[in-house]
Parts: C-alpha cells; structure tokens; sequence
C-alpha cells in the first residue's frame, strides 16, 4: 500500500507538468535567467530607487522618501517645460511622419519604371544609426561649413550663413525635421504592406459602383490603412516622446531651454546631477505615459477595424 | 435593356498572354448567358471586358447600337456580383448595398427606398446595420446580389458567384438566381465552371477553352449534341466514355462501329447523319448513363467487360469497367450488387452514340 502512495504522490508532481512543459521550461530556462538579470531586475531595481533620495554627490546619506520624488515634479517647472516640447516634438514629427509615409506608400504602390530602385534608396535612412544620423544632421545644420546654409547661400535664399540651431524658435522643428527624415522609411513600409493587402477587387467593384479616384481612396485605401495608420502611430509616438541621441548630439537641450524635452531632463538630472532617485521616478512616468498613450491609440484606431 | 456584341474582339495582355481569341458572340436582351469553361479559358476576361473593367484589345464590343470599348465602367450601366463578393469591409451593409447609388447622387429617400426593398427581396433586412464581416458566406453573397440589384442595370454581370458556397447553399442560390433573373428582366451574363450550373440557369451556354469559343448553344444542345470531344468531356458526370475505332458503312443507312473487343450497329438516323466514310478512324462517345444493365441483350448494341470498381453516390451507383487498356464509367442502377471481377454484359443506348474525328476531335453527327 505504502509503496503505491509513494509512487502514485511522485505521479502527480510530474503529472502538473507534462514531458513537453518540461522540455520548455529546460530551454527556455538561460534565456529566462538572462532576461531577469539585464531587464527585469533593473526595471524593478529602478523603480526601488525612485522611492529613495539618492545624489551621488552624498553616496552615504539616502533616505527613503516614499513618493516625494514623484510630487516634487508637479512643481518642477523645468519638467514641466520639458514636457511641453516633448508633446511640440512628438505631435509634430508623427504627423508629419504620417503624412509624408502616406504619400510616399501611395506612390510605391504604382507600378512604373524604376519603383524597385526607389524602393531600395528610400531605406537608406532606415538603416543608419540613430548616432550617425545626429551626427549627419549636425554637419548638415553647422553654422559654419553646413550643407543647408551652403545650399541656400548658393541659391540665394540667405544672404549670410545662419546659426539654424541657434534659433529658439526653429532648433525644436529642425530636429524634428531630422527626426522624421530617419523615420519615415519604416513608416512607409508599414503603410506599403497595409496597402497592398487591399483586394483589388474591391477597387473594381467601386469602379463598377462609379467611384471616381478620389472617392475610391476616400471609400476603400483609406479605411482599409487604418491598420497600419494604427501601428506607424503608436510606433512613431513611442519613438519620438522617447528620443534622446538628436537632442544629445545636436543641441544638449539648447539654446537656453528650446529643446529641453523629457529624455533630455531625465538624462540630466540623472548622469548630471547624479540624482538617480529622481532620474529614476521621471523615468517611469515616460514609461507610463507611453504605456498610455500607446492604450489610447489602440482604444480610438482599433474600434471598427 | 441590352444587347451585347461581340465582334472579332481579342485580348491580349501585357506580358503577351492572349487570353480571348476572335470572339463573336451576340447576347440578346433579357438572355441569361453562361460562361462554361476550365480555370484560365478567357470566360473571366470576356465578363471582364463587359464590365469595362479589361480593355478590349482589337475588335468591337457593342451594347445595343454603341460601341462602347472605350466606355468606362460606371457608363456602362453593368452591375457585377464577383467571386469574393468584393464587399466594402468598414462599411454596413446598408451603405455597401446603397454604396452605388449613393455615387450615383440619388436622393436619400429614393436611396432609402430601393436598398430596403433590395433587402427585403433577399431577406437580410434585419442585418443592414451590421458589417460584412459579422456575415456568413451565404448572406454576404446576397448582399452583393443586393448591391447589385437595387442598381436595376441593363446588365448584370455575375463572376464564378457561388463557388465560395457549400454545395447544399449552391443549390438554394441557384433556383434563386434563376427567380432573380425572371423578376428583373434584364441580361445575365454567369461565368462559371460548374457544368451544373451552367446546365440549371442558362437560356445558352457558351462553352471556351483556351481563349476560343468551342460552342454556343442551349443547355439541350450543348449535352446532346456537344460540337467536339472538349464540349463533350466538359459536361457530364462522370464525363463522357470514349473508345477509338473505325466506322464501316454497310449501305446507304446502315453503319458500323468496331473496335478489336466491341461491335455496335448504328440505327439508321444516326447512320444518316454520320459524315464519314468507311474506314474512318472515329472516337466513339458514350454517356455514363446511356446504358442498361438490365436491357434486352441484341448483338450489336451491348458492351462487356470487367467490373473494376463500384462507386455508390447515393441515387445510383458507378460502375468502373477495364475495357482494353482504358477505364470506362457508367452509371447504373443501385439495386443490383456487383462486385470487382465480375463479368458484366451492358446494353447501349445506340441512338444516343457520339461520334468524333479522332485526328480534329470535331464532332461527325452534329
């Protein structure tokens, strides 16, 4: 009797996981080990910090403050700053993002001589780093030896080479700018590949209904893109409220607090004043208000697909 | 009201694919045409140009007295249910159904007015809020018989419609399409590949293969006087039997046919009709059901061979035969039991015997 209890009680632990439970938990074990260590931990690790007042400046003393960090930044103005050209940033550079991928998916989408080799030029920027592609706009901005002040002066558009970045006003647009030309391939794509799964029939079927070009576009290519409209939205969202390399290599938040967005501020206070308590709690409100932002699109685009 | 011509016209596409050779054709007013033909025989490219939706390359497609190989779809007064159903996926049912008339700037209450009775006709009226994608197969393919209809068009263009359905559906759809084209009163033209639907909905049948017309007829003509052996193997379940062999005349009416294992003496009518000399080498047609396994034995009008298989499809059963190197079917009767190997004597329906040239395949009787 014994020997059966025994036996039966080593059934059932194996019994809760079967032979190919087993096996996956056996592989997927040192991925799993690896992942824990270099992400999870430190996102976890990080969000302990936020609960601390730790300056590097005074590695001894780092008091646990609960949620101070956070309502300290409701009067930060200079986070709220931050946030506002982050929201600039982001609105214009995904919009102009869509537009522009919508236009150029449009055009690769006919047939005509030369569409593959257009194709290929146009993810040239796609595949450049996010550094090389700062450091190209920063050659291209240059006051001095830029290539658009030498393109306009020879034109004849300005009359003297321009500090561009050095313009409160136009620094936030021109990397954006920047931001956008390395974008929009990606974007394109995405839109392409919704674009060519419209059956064509339908195109045929509106013809026969008496659709003009435009009510065809208006009726079936547009809704029928809402998919990837979706995705190239969240996506470039994500991206640009995040982005930091443009704003790091080209004008360090400058002039004065003209490019100051979020990532710049969190980078700042983090690695400059060496505040990682509050680094720390800024981060996971940019880690939130993507993470909403993305629900947002996916609740408002994704009805009625 | 229209009359559709077609006169010499051709398709030729880009890459240089001749999809429709010289075709003449005249599609009468309120005439429901079928276009029968294998996957890639041009039927689809004909309907195609009717629609507008294909230019025709060379030749002359006319509707009443204009030409119109030029006209652009919407001018055409053509309406067209395709195999996918090519419904607006975002849109409701209504406004997919109402989708041509709305860009036809009708008024909202005349809108209102024929997509409600286009619903009711088609009994989908309760799901006009609904999208097709909440539809089955069935009910979206009357919701695109609806857009098509509250259209009331000169022409109503239907493109292999039922092929997406289960075959209990596609019957029901077909006694449907039927009624549909008695109460609307306008042409029909019907692509299909279905020889059944063809043989149900058509007033003619035009039978393509390979880009060329092989025969224009009714239903009738088409199964029993099929114009060549593709017409013949086409339609017909199983399709039609043939045995190679050579035609002797015996005197001004009377004709046979032998082969090294099978004699059959021709009745005079069809000895008469037959265009040939003795000698000839023919491909005998025989239909699977043009025989009788329980009919008087007469020399001259029976087949034997062995039993090879025995295919019960319910109503009655087939009979596979080895007869020489080939496989013969034919239908018979399910209350008698055979069995593989065994010996069986049939005897044929001799006034009902093809004849076929055995180099052109063209018809001897027709």
């Amino acid at each position: 009797m014994s020997d059966i209890a025994t036996y039966s009680g080593r059934r059932s632990l194996r019994n809760r996981f079967g032979y190919e439970e087993r096996s996956a938990i056996f592989f997927l074990a040192p991925v799993m080990a690896v992942l824990m260590s270099v992400a999870v931990f430190p996102i976890l690790y990080s969000l302990y910090l936020s609960f601390f007042q730790i300056k590097l400046t005074r590695p001894n003393r780092t008091p646990f403050v609960w949620f101070q960090n956070y309502t300290d930044l409701f009067t930060n103005e200079l986070f709220w700053t931050s946030v506002r050209r982050t929201v600039v940033f982001s609105i214009v550079s995904v919009v102009a993002i869509a537009m522009i991928a919508l236009l150029v998916s449009l055009l690769l989408n006919q047939n005509f001589r030369g569409r593959r080799v257009l194709s290929t030029i146009l993810l040239v920027p796609w595949a450049i780093p996010y550094v090389a592609n700062a450091l190209m706009w920063k050659w291209i901005y240059d006051s001095g030896y830029g290539a658009l002040n030498g393109l306009l002066y020879q034109l004849g558009f300005i009359e003297d080479y321009v500090i561009w970045l050095g313009d409160q006003d136009k620094t936030l647009l021109l990397i954006a700018n920047a931001f956008v030309w390395k974008e929009v391939p990606l974007a394109t794509i995405l839109l392409l590949v919704t674009l060519k799964s419209i059956p064509a029939d339908l195109y045929q079927a509106a013809r026969v209904d008496g659709a003009s070009v435009w009510q065809r576009f208006v009726h079936i290519t547009l809704p029928s893109m809402k998919p990837g409209f979706m995705l190239v939205m969240i996506y470039e969202t994500m991206m640009a409220i995040r982005h930091f390399d443009l704003f790091f290599i080209l004008t360090e938040g400058g002039p004065g607090h003209a490019s100051h967005v979020l990532s710049w501020h969190i980078y700042v206070e983090t690695f400059r004043n060496l505040s990682f308590g509050s680094g720390a709690a800024m981060s996971y409100v940019l880690a939130l208000v993507t993470f909403a932002l993305s629900y947002l699109f996916i609740r408002t685009l994704g009805r009625k697909v | 009201m229209a009359r559709i011509r077609f006169e010499n016209v051709n398709k030729k596409y880009a890459n240089g694919f001749h999809a429709v050779k010289d075709l003449n054709l005249d599609i009468q007013d309120e005439e429901f045409v079928v276009l029968l033909g294998p996957s890639g025989c041009g039927k689809s490219t004909t309907l195609n140009m009717i629609a507008g939706l294909e230019e025709v390359t060379d030749g002359a497609l006319i509707f009443d007295d204009q030409m119109v190989n030029y006209m652009p779809p919407h001018r055409r007064d053509v309406a067209m249910v395709f195999q996918s159903y090519a419904l607006y996926p975002h849109k409701t049912i209504f406004d997919n159904i109402a989708f041509g008339l709305q860009m036809r700037k009708q008024s909202k209450e005349e809108i209102e007015r024929r997509v409600r009775n286009a619903a009711r006709r088609l009994e989908i009226e309760h799901m006009l809020d609904r999208r097709p994608g909440q539809l089955s197969g069935g009910q979206r393919q009357r919701v695109a018989l609806g857009r098509a209809m509250v259209r009331d068009p000169a022409v109503f263009l239907m493109d292999e419609p039922l092929s997406n359905l289960d075959a209990a559906l596609r019957v029901s759809m077909r006694a449907e399409i039927k009624e549909l084209h008695q109460e609307m009163q306008t042409t029909f033209v019907y692509v299909t590949h279905d020889q059944a639907e063809a043989l149900t909905l058509a007033d003619r049948i035009v039978v393509m293969s390979d880009g060329i017309v092989q025969q224009v007829g009714t239903p009738d003509e088409i199964y029993e006087h099929p114009a060549n052996t593709f017409v013949a193997s086409f339609l017909g379940s199983p399709p039609m039997n043939y045995i190679d062999g050579e035609i002797e005349i015996e005197g001004e009416d009377r004709a046979l046919f032998r082969h090294d294992s099978v004699t059959l003496r021709l009745p005079e009518n069809l000895s008469r009709k037959l265009n040939t000399d003795s000698g000839h080498r023919v491909r005998l047609g025989i239909r699977a059901e043009d025989v009788d396994e329980k009919g008087e034995v007469v020399e001259g009008q029976i087949i034997r061979g062995t039993v090879n298989s025995v295919l019960p499809v319910g109503s009655d059963q087939f009979l596979g035969m080895a007869f020489g190197d080939d496989e013969l079917f034919f239908r018979v009767g399910k209350d008698l039991r055979h069995k593989t190997g065994e010996n069986v004597t049939l005897a044929v329906d001799v006034s009902r015997l093809h004849f076929f040239d055995a180099a052109t395949g063209k018809s001897l009787v027709a």
